[in-house]
């Protein structure tokens, strides 16, 4: 493969693996409702 | 008062009195006796961040805006708490409400949560309460399908893949937030009243 081959390679694993992780970052910002143990203690507030 | 989704919370960002922009909302963690609110997991700002290891606590947000949550400095963050280690708390979403079913206590499904639905007042009392479910409805309602909201006791028996409710609560289901806070207090009150 000529040089410029291996150079559109790399260019597209590139875009591949950036691409990959912001769909994973972005999957582990999203948000949700978590069931906790314990009250919090109001007297505390601020 | 005022209603809300926690869906309207998530994912806003955190702010600093100075105006520093210190990360976003990520979960809304509450205790299943009460309901109450008791802090935020939280995640990085830009595209590349992912979820922090710090906690906001209920105690330290100065302001729920429509835009922001308002935090006095950096300083109120504290360490996640234990009952968020393991449930996926602080980097996945194991242990999610939403997604889970809705039993009645005779073992009727009303279906699944898509939102849960928080009683919020930072002006007075200073609290956040859940009160309600948002739940895509199931043939146990009579309107399979649809959105609907129904209110929460105030001790509720939760634990993450099966939220149980009682079985009056089909009486009281609202379909906007306009009006739910009275079909909650309207639950409540005849919960209160039905005890022996």
């Amino acid at each position: 493969m000529d040089w410029w081959g291996w150079l559109i390679l790399v260019v597209v694993l590139l875009v591949v693996l950036v691409a990959a992780v912001l769909v994973i970052q972005a999957r582990r910002r999203r948000g949700g409702v978590i069931i906790g143990s314990k009250s919090p203690d109001r007297g505390e507030r601020r | 008062m005022r209603l809300m989704r926690t869906s309207e919370i998530t994912q806003r960002a955190v702010v600093t009195m100075a105006g520093e922009d210190i990360a976003q909302i990520k979960d809304v963690v509450y205790a299943a006796d009460g309901g109450s609110v008791s802090g935020f997991t939280l995640a990085g700002r830009g595209l590349f961040a992912g979820p922090l290891k710090e906690f906001l606590p209920w105690a330290g947000v100065s302001a729920l805006g429509a835009d922001a949550v308002m935090v006095r400095d950096e300083s109120v963050l504290a360490s996640a708490p234990s009952i968020l280690e393991g449930s996926g708390g602080s980097a996945g979403s194991a242990g999610d409400v939403l997604g889970s079913q809705v039993l009645t206590e005779e073992g009727i499904g009303l279906g699944t949560v898509h939102d849960v639905v928080v009683s919020v007042d930072v002006t007075g009392g200073e609290y956040c309460d859940v009160v309600g479910y948002e739940v895509e409805a199931s043939e146990g309602l009579g309107t399979q399908g649809q959105m609907v909201l129904i209110p929460l006791p105030d001790t509720m028996a939760a634990s993450g893949e099966h939220l149980m409710v009682p079985s009056s609560v089909k009486d009281f289901v609202g379909h906007d937030l306009a009006g739910f806070g009275a079909a909650v207090d309207r639950f409540r009150a005849h919960l209160e009243d039905s005890r022996p």
